[in-house]
């Protein structure tokens, strides 16, 4: 905690990098958020012979030469490409130029749930046909986890920088966002270069198929005829610095960050805990300084099992008297794993700052059980001031990270 | 702002599971690394620095650890016997203590054989429901959250050779932001024949014949206030960590000199204090600047040095844990002293270095 004479900085979003099936670059995210574009076609990433269904939300127009320019891709799994990406994309959003960033002090942290788990299965297959032997250098070099954030640094060029993955699954967007969040607050750096990025593979495929929570055709969070979740991939990363720093260079501001709450349920490998949630948004709350009526919207975890949604909704009304209007952008570009809070938290920025709440698509008719007012179908617009974005992942990691418009007269 | 103290530890190593094997050997500086029984581990390695009759059967238990792997269990392991070190008053608050653990890539074993199983089966999703969570990467922090039910922050780190030194900056952090009271903080690594594969190809020629090791290792953090409520000594106050990053290998002495230096001018400490120094010494290409970087940082001064990677073999992820392990093994039980200092450093093939510098209690 902080000493009561200590000032903490305040921080602010003022890049923004995307790499999503329903859009590469901010604007065209954006775009999709508004127009509620749907990512859902058939995965094409491995050969799907033998699933009886097998729709994903792939980014499938990624050229990785158009977006890293320093880096040789080939260097880079398919989970770095898209981190590295979205780190230039953010740098670019922001205005600062690679000189300014260089010279100040920074973090990188990109949460994931596989990291190059794409790589390992590529190298499976080889495996099996030549013997493990005959294994490519660079693929195995590649496929690290710790890639996802030196990548960045590689592409950027930083020197004065501390660079950390944070593999904490379905939830680790948040928990990078979260580690930015303190750095800059406390002072400790200048700028923060954090989010998340995953790669679609065969092994959590079939992994959530065998657990029956594969959708065969779309994502619908809330509904009372889900049936799952569709495997995506992406990246987000978010440039954070203090809001002093941001005011200074004239940079605009996309949202400020209030605060963030993790927690583990510390019970059961993959279901969640209602009651644990439920702890973790008042934590989350609590550091932020908000109070649940404050809340407009809330960006729910939203995967469309029957499992999450169910036990999200019930943690929801559990510590929201009236719950807000609470949405899913998994219907519109997937489960994207380790980047799923990341860029959840780039749709909240954006949609703070453009006044809108993006929809739940994919809605025929809410489920009883959930009794959620989802944003059907359509964005709606409204004037939004604080928004809270919510994250599980395996294990019982929770992770919920709160927003706040920034209004200049403040 | 309270400063933190490393007050507890844990250690599993190629010496055997427990801090006492762990000091014996580091202090007698007699290397645990040791011929591989090909039988059991196939793969192009016939040297390692394994964990000796290590089992999750044997160690965490038979019961519901049918489907556990080997990274796992030893992050369990540790875990759990620094929390019974330390009694249940430690745990009466689980919401409050969080757990940041150090990882490669989880469990390479488990995630390719899960693919194995996906593409060699009759049908493609013919693979163990119960053995998916392994192929997740926080699976061994959220196993030892979950046996041991530890319920505060639950994150998992990951950084090449440095990840033992980010867990550190990350878990510091992470109780400044207020999110904890207390927390365990370490990393571990597992090893098997897939990773020894991965780690073939990976590396270049020159390292390529270097042993693997593994093994794992986990601090207490707390403040020096609730360690002394509760009757452990200070062994060491966490005074500084930082990083750097390098484009080009020649860099990589005077990026890591440039780091110490900027580490101990943070932590105040001058370099004729640093007692301890423990390198990473990795990879042939590494070990030499690294040794040279912290010899421009640290001047004149001589301090002793306590280089792992002989003694343990190449223990990836857990590298830079177990040489702050090494440090307070050889600090001994009442830690450093009055004006004493340790550096711990690395320096990662991807492009970056890092240290973290530690610190006995102020001179009075």
């Amino acid at each position: 905690m902080y000493d009561n004479d200590e000032r903490p900085r305040r921080v602010v979003i003022t890049g923004l990098g995307t790499v999503t099936s329903i859009g590469l670059g901010v604007e065209a995210f954006l775009e999709g958020l508004r127009a509620g574009r749907s990512g859902a076609k058939p995965i094409t990433a491995f050969d799907t012979t033998g699933f009886a269904h097998a729709n994903g939300c792939e980014v499938d127009d990624f050229d990785p030469a158009e977006w890293i320019h320093q880096v040789d891709p080939e260097e880079l799994g398919r989970a770095t490409q898209f981190s590295v990406a979205a780190a230039n994309l953010a740098v670019a959003d922001s205005g600062l130029t690679p000189e300014e960033l260089r010279r100040r002090r920074a973090l990188v942290s990109v949460g994931t749930t596989d990291a190059e788990s794409r790589d390992l299965d590529t190298l499976m297959g080889v495996q099996l046909e030549y013997g493990p032997d005959q294994l490519a250098p660079t693929v195995a070099r590649r496929a690290q986890a710790g890639r996802l954030s030196t990548g960045i640094i590689r592409e950027l060029g930083l020197v004065d920088v501390e660079a950390l993955t944070i593999p904490t699954a379905c939830a680790a967007g948040n928990y990078a966002i979260g580690s930015g969040f303190d750095a800059i607050r406390d002072g400790e750096v200048d700028v923060a270069l954090c989010g998340g990025a995953d790669a679609v593979c065969r092994k959590t495929f079939a992994g959530f198929y065998r657990l029956g929570t594969i959708a065969p055709e779309v994502c619908q969070p809330f509904d009372k005829d889900r049936k799952g979740i569709l495997t995506g991939e992406g990246a987000g990363i978010l440039l954070m610095e203090s809001l002093d720093s941001a005011l200074a260079r004239g940079a605009r501001i996309h949202a400020e960050v209030l605060g963030y709450g993790l927690n583990c349920d510390a019970h059961h490998p993959v279901a969640p805990d209602r009651d644990s949630l439920a702890r973790c948004m008042e934590i989350a709350h609590r550091n932020a300084g908000v109070k649940p009526e404050d809340i407009d919207f809330i960006s729910a975890h939203g995967t469309g099992t029957r499992a999450n949604d169910v036990t999200e909704a019930g943690a929801i009304r559990q510590v929201f008297a009236t719950p807000p209007p609470t949405i899913s952008i998994k219907s519109m570009i997937g489960h994207s794993m380790g980047a799923a809070s990341a860029l959840a938290s780039a749709a909240c920025a954006l949609a703070l700052t453009e006044g809108f709440i993006p929809p739940t698509i994919n809605h025929r008719e809410t489920d009883p059980e959930c009794g959620l007012d989802c944003v059907p179908n359509e964005a709606r617009p409204a004037e939004l001031n604080v928004v809270q974005n919510n994250a599980l992942a395996f294990a019982g990691n929770n992770a919920v990270l709160v927003l706040g418009r920034y209004r200049e007269a403040e | 702002m309270s400063e933190l103290v490393l007050s507890a530890w844990s250690v599993v190593s190629p010496y055997g599971v427990g801090s006492a094997p762990f000091s014996a050997g580091i202090g007698a500086g007699t290397s645990a690394v040791g011929e591989l029984d090909r039988a059991a581990w196939p793969g192009p390695f016939d040297r390692c620095g394994l964990v000796p009759d290590f089992t999750a059967a044997e160690y965490v238990g038979k019961k519901g650890t049918r489907t556990m792997d080997r990274v796992t269990a030893i992050a369990v392991t540790a875990v759990g016997r620094l929390l019974a070190s330390c009694g249940d008053e430690l745990t009466a608050h689980p919401e409050q203590i969080g757990l940041v653990l150090g990882t490669g890539s989880g469990s390479v074993q488990s995630i390719m054989d899960f693919t194995r199983d996906s593409l060699v089966g009759e049908r493609p999703y013919h693979v163990d429901p119960a053995r998916f969570p392994n192929t997740v990467m926080n699976r061994a922090a959220g196993q030892s959250a979950i046996w041991h039910g530890i319920k505060g922050p639950n994150t998992t780190v990951a950084g090449g050779w440095l990840t033992g030194l980010l867990a550190l900056s990350y878990a510091v952090r992470l109780h400044r932001g207020g999110h904890c009271a207390r927390v365990l903080c370490g990393a571990a690594e597992e090893y098997s024949t897939q990773r020894a594969w991965l780690e073939w190809h990976g590396r270049g020629v020159e390292e390529r014949e270097s042993p693997l090791g593994e093994g794992g290792a986990v601090f207490l953090m707390e403040t020096v206030a609730d360690a002394r409520e509760a009757g452990r000594t200070p062994l060491a106050r966490v005074l500084a960590t930082r990083f750097r990053a390098y484009a080009d290998r020649a860099d990589a002495q005077k990026t890591l000199a440039e780091c110490v230096g900027s580490a101990l001018d943070k932590a105040g400490v001058a370099p004729e204090d640093i007692r301890l120094v423990a390198p990473l010494g990795a990879g042939a290409e590494l070990a030499a600047p690294e040794e040279a970087g912290i010899e421009d940082a640290l001047g004149t001064a001589r301090p002793r040095w306590i280089r792992c990677r002989p003694l343990l073999g190449d223990t990836s992820a857990a590298s830079t844990s177990l040489q702050l392990a090494a440090v307070l093994a050889t600090a001994g039980e009442s830690g450093l002293g009055p004006g004493e200092a340790a550096l711990v450093t690395g320096i990662d093939r991807d492009g970056t270095v890092g240290c973290a510098v530690l610190g006995g209690p102020a001179r009075a």
